[in-house]
């Protein structure tokens, strides 16, 4: 479920049947998830946007492309979107692929709400560690670029396991000044030791 | 009562016997039964092997009996004895033998039963004919200097009459094989067939002149087309008219001296290369049958598929718009449960038109009504079964008027659901389909299974559409397969039982 103040995570359903369709939207709507509606795998395409977040809930028949293909596309224009599959045939070799396209859940229809809600639920806490991790990074990423580059020079030798001494020498300004970037340093950064700095500096550079 | 029967079977036999132990006593070495064709033996063979070796006492009096009668025991009571005793003994080792390795079908269905067959009844009648003519040679009543030649007349003579009767006699005794040869007896080409092998053996006896053997070759050509259009039942027919044209003209010619063991071991030829090819086309056929039963079985699958998933779409909207308006009426929204409730009533619709269209499928559409021979119903549901499996059929059944592709389909689900229910029986799984006359116009096919059978309660819940939870989906289930049952006029019924039944009425053929 959305919550405030973050961007929205919708349920986009994609099923050749209009009954499905929309008892799901009419289902899902009252249960408090956001769902937008496709009949099929190229109307999806079309519309997507690899900023969106949520959840996909693909029929795995579709006319033409079948959701397992659908979510190969998807992977392929970089968005990893979880996929639940769901399938009124329920065929072994389907939901293998299915799976080893890392879809969360395979569904068999007729489904029980309640198995639907919790594959999406399930979805959804994936893709909310994903934009989270994907948030920290963004402000780690901004707290680096504070940085002066002298103080820059100063975190690259820190990291490399220098002491104050050494790095003096490598850069060519004594002890004492590196002492006062490094303080400087951890101030913007937020950290309190070395420790941390250097568990910082590595995290940001992966 | 079993006395009786023994006694029954034994006074058919030993006249049939004796018959054809006095016709086939032709051009004899001394006053032996040392002749070219012996073809008593394969009555023996086929009676020991079928009913069993119990019968090897009366047809070692037989034998003596036919000797007595034939030839008023010309080695005297003690040798005539001793050899009847050799005779009897061989030929009770040769259905012995094939009793072990033909059994549960003695018909010569595979390359592999017929070189059994064949293997063990030319190994035999070395023996037997060792046997018979050591002990007159042995006795002194043979000329001397003939042990030897006697020996391989004797053989020659048992060999060819045992190869060309015996499949005769093995395949009057099969109901299935004996419904293959009604049925070359309803098709013209078997009369010009027969035709041409007669014309063939007048030009080799008489039109051409000169030696027979020399001509022999042309038989080769009517018996490989026979055997290559009919089969096992054509080629044992042409073979058997083939023999007795040969004894005929040996008959015909008999004052002229005739390389008659030559003609027999052609005849020999003649008859392995027809029973091989016959056998061939018949493996062959079967193959591609099978394949044809597995396409089947995989379109059946396909079917049940398209079904579950047609089925399927409306249920899991109306569960949708169940469970949607559940949380409307939580929520107390009332005024939008009208219109919910309108997608659940066409959603129930949609479902039921679903299964009114599938059975509609099975009125109309794709039955095909033809005339089938119950024996073949049976005969395809015993080739699907694994395990033990027994098939009986009352006589005389008229055809029954099915699509034999479906019926086929219901008798293999019902056969496969009897020797699962069966399959934790300590004993193992038993699987019986009984066909019978229900009354004048209905057949009764029971397939019943040592399992633990159905309650009362249960008897009608079992068709309930899709409850089998079953993995391989082995067809479409037991309600389609009343479906099927009923679309043919008949029905299909589980009886409550201590052990399982099944009981599938069908209509019989009735034109006119």
């Amino acid at each position: 479920m959305a919550e405030p103040g973050r961007a929205p995570l919708v349920v986009y359903v994609v099923d050749d049947d209009p009954s499905i369709r929309d008892s799901l939207a009419l289902m899902l709507g009252l249960g408090g998830y956001a769902t937008r509606l496709f009949a099929d795998a190229e109307s999806f395409l079309v519309a997507f946007d690899a900023g969106w977040s949520g959840c996909v809930v693909a029929d795995l028949r579709l006319p033409g492309m079948s959701g397992v293909e659908l979510q190969s596309r998807v992977r392929s224009r970089g968005s990893a979107i979880p996929f639940v599959i769901i399938t009124a045939h329920g065929d072994v070799p389907a939901a293998r692929t299915a799976f080893r396209a890392q879809a969360v859940d395979f569904i068999e229809k007729p489904f029980d709400d309640a198995q639907l809600r919790a594959a999406i639920d399930t979805a959804f806490a994936l893709e909310q560690r994903r934009i989270d991790a994907a948030e920290l990074r963004r402000a780690d990423v901004e707290k680096l670029s504070r940085l002066t580059l002298r103080e820059r020079e100063v975190l690259d030798q820190a990291v490399k396991g220098l002491h104050a001494k050494e790095i003096a020498a490598v850069l060519g300004i004594s002890p004492r000044t590196v002492e006062v970037h490094r303080t400087r340093i951890m101030e913007k950064l937020e950290v309190r030791n070395i420790a941390e700095l250097v568990r910082f500096a590595v995290a940001v550079e992966r | 009562m079993k006395v009786l029967r023994y006694l029954r079977d034994a006074a058919v036999f030993a006249p049939c016997y004796l018959l054809l132990d006095w016709v086939s006593y032709i051009h004899p070495l001394g006053a032996f039964n040392i002749t070219p064709w012996n073809p008593q033996p394969a009555l023996a063979i086929a009676w020991m092997l079928l009913g069993g070796l119990g019968h090897a006492p009366a047809v070692f009096l037989t034998i003596i009996l036919a000797d007595g009668v034939i030839r008023n025991f010309p080695a005297g009571y003690g040798v005539t004895a001793l050899a009847s005793l050799a005779l009897a003994a061989g030929y009770a080792a040769i259905a012995w033998a094939l009793r072990e390795h033909l059994r549960p079908h003695a018909d010569l269905r595979s390359l592999r039963q017929l070189t059994l067959f064949v293997a063990v009844v030319a190994a035999g009648t070395v023996l037997v004919a060792a046997g018979f003519v050591g002990v007159l040679h042995a006795a002194g009543a043979l000329a001397p200097g003939t042990a030897l030649s006697g020996w391989l007349r004797f053989w020659v003579g048992d060999a060819v009459g045992v190869l060309v009767t015996a499949p005769l006699l093995l395949f009057a005794s099969d109901a299935q094989r004996r419904s293959e040869l009604r049925a070359l007896a309803r098709r013209g080409e078997t009369y010009v067939q027969v035709g041409l092998v007669a014309a063939t053996l007048w030009l080799i006896f008489a039109g051409l002149g000169g030696d027979p053997s020399h001509h022999f070759y042309l038989l080769f050509l009517p018996l490989i087309w026979i055997a290559i259009r009919s089969g096992m039942a054509g080629a044992i027919i042409a073979i058997a008219i083939v023999q007795a044209g040969v004894v005929l003209g040996i008959h015909h010619r008999a004052l002229q001296t005739l390389p008659t063991i030559e003609l027999q071991a052609l005849v020999a030829a003649l008859t392995l290369t027809a029973l091989y090819l016959g056998v061939t086309v018949e493996e062959r056929e079967r193959a591609a049958e099978s394949l044809k039963e597995s396409l089947r079985l995989a379109a059946a699958g396909e079917m049940a598929g398209a079904i579950a998933h047609e089925v399927n779409q409306p249920l899991t909207a109306l569960a949708n718009y169940g469970r949607a308006g559940q949380m409307l009426l939580e929520a107390g929204r009332h005024a939008e449960l009208a219109g919910v409730i309108g997608h659940m009533l066409a959603e129930a619709q949609r479902a039921a038109e679903v299964v009114r269209r599938l059975r509609d499928l099975f009125r109309h559409g794709t039955t095909r009504l033809e005339r089938v021979p119950v024996a073949e119903l049976l005969e395809a549901a015993r080739r699907a079964g694994t395990g033990r499996l027994s098939v009986a059929a009352a006589d005389d059944l008229p055809d029954v008027w099915v699509d034999r592709l479906q019926i086929e389909l219901v008798l293999r689900n019902l056969v496969a659901n009897a020797a699962e229910a069966a399959a934790a029986h300590a004993a193992g799984a038993e699987v019986a389909l009984t066909a019978e006359r229900r009354d004048a116009r209905h057949l009764r096919i029971v397939v019943s299974d040592n399992g633990p059978g159905i309650g009362p309660a249960e008897a009608g819940r079992v068709f309930e559409p899709f409850i089998s939870g079953k993995p391989s989906g082995m067809g479409l289930g037991l309600a389609v397969s009343r479906a099927i049952a009923e679309a043919h006029g008949g029905t299909l019924e589980a009886r409550p039982a201590s052990h399982g039944e099944f009981h599938l009425v069908l209509p019989f053929h009735s034109h006119g």
